[in-house]
């Protein structure tokens, strides 16, 4: 005989436990929390680096950098003297809450102010994944395209911030600036979006200004 | 690729789901799960993750079903709801920014199909 019933389980309950846990965590330890989501190589790490002396002081920060391999990117944040972590997958496309909450579990949170993960290199899985961030940011770069955002809705949706980078490289590519401005636009009207260079540091205050408002 | 990941904790909660009913069932023919339109998940990864994962389980030999939902908005300042194409989130009424997902997001187990033994023990 057959029967129906009926369930109603949410498929992230797991993942969404943990990122509960984090969001508590950080709350008693009154720091912010902060996800960065682009391609590999759209910059990320650079914007970190790039960011940090912009930040620090008055903001207290940490880096948790997510890859599938490698601790390349952790060595290369090393010169800042800030508390890293390097989060490995080993081949997962995205970070999970979990993993994220033992790494915070780690950190000197009482003295941080700021943490800022940088996710693995990927558009779409990261966007999927609640890891108890206060925000998503989503970076996307001047060689990658203009129509990124209307490819990946679910992130740029997301995204409290839109982190433009490689501004630099603009006049020498088709790019349309204004057309990938209207296409973040008609995904998320609401999203401040930052036009910025990590290698000239143009445009880079007003985003770190964004992010020390934000991050108070 | 975050369907092997997502159908991971999908089995277990079918396997706890099941170990939970009382009488126990003969054996599970489909579980059904809910995905927005808005989710980056895809069926049939989802059901090819989902074959590996039952093998050898109290599920083994059942199917996934997917019923996937439209992404549906409404606008706070005209009242309009409604269907929503992916490209373009504002309210096509009276272009207000600030419009309110409704549908779209979901991601859940919503039921199990179960064979049991009826009272003839059939």
């Amino acid at each position: 005989m057959k029967k129906e019933i009926k369930v109603y389980r949410d498929l992230m309950g797991a993942n969404e436990e943990w990122a509960q846990k984090t969001r508590v965590l950080l709350q008693e330890k009154k720091t912010i929390m902060i996800n960065l989501i682009g391609s590999p190589g759209a910059g990320k790490t650079a914007l970190l680096e790039k960011s940090h002396t912009l930040l620090a002081p008055p903001l207290r920060l940490a880096v948790l950098e997510g890859d599938v391999e490698t601790t390349k990117d952790a060595e290369r944040l090393l010169p800042l003297n800030i508390p890293v972590s390097q989060l490995l997958t080993g081949g997962a496309c995205h970070l999970e809450a979990k993993l994220v909450h033992y790494a915070l579990l780690d950190l000197p949170l009482d003295n941080l102010d700021l943490v800022i993960v940088e996710n693995v290199g990927n558009l779409v899985c990261p966007a999927e994944f609640d890891i108890g961030e206060k925000a998503k940011i989503a970076v996307l770069s001047v060689t990658e395209g203009e129509d990124k955002a209307l490819k990946y809705p679910l992130l740029f949706r997301e995204a409290q911030a839109v982190v433009i980078t490689k501004k630099d490289l603009l006049p020498y590519l088709p790019f349309r600036l204004d057309a990938c401005l209207e296409a973040v636009k008609q995904i998320n009207s609401q999203a401040p979006v930052f036009v910025l260079s990590s290698l000239t540091g143009e445009g880079l205050d007003a985003w770190a200004g964004w992010l020390k408002e934000f991050g108070h | 690729m975050h369907e092997f990941s997502l159908c991971q904790g999908l089995v277990e909660s079918i396997l706890e789901e099941m170990s939970r009913l009382q009488p126990p069932p003969r054996r599970l023919l489909a579980a059904r799960v809910v995905i927005g339109r808005l989710r980056q998940v895809v069926p049939d990864y989802m059901q090819w993750a989902y074959a590996v994962l039952v093998k050898d389980t109290a599920a083994a030999g059942s199917e996934l079903l997917v019923r996937t939902t439209p992404v549906r908005a409404k606008c706070p300042d005209c009242g309009w709801e409604g269907e929503l194409a992916l490209t373009f989130f504002a309210c096509p009424v009276c272009s207000s920014a600030g419009i309110e997902i409704v549908n779209g997001l979901e991601l859940y187990l919503e039921n199990l199909e179960i064979e049991v033994e009826d009272e003839k023990g059939n």
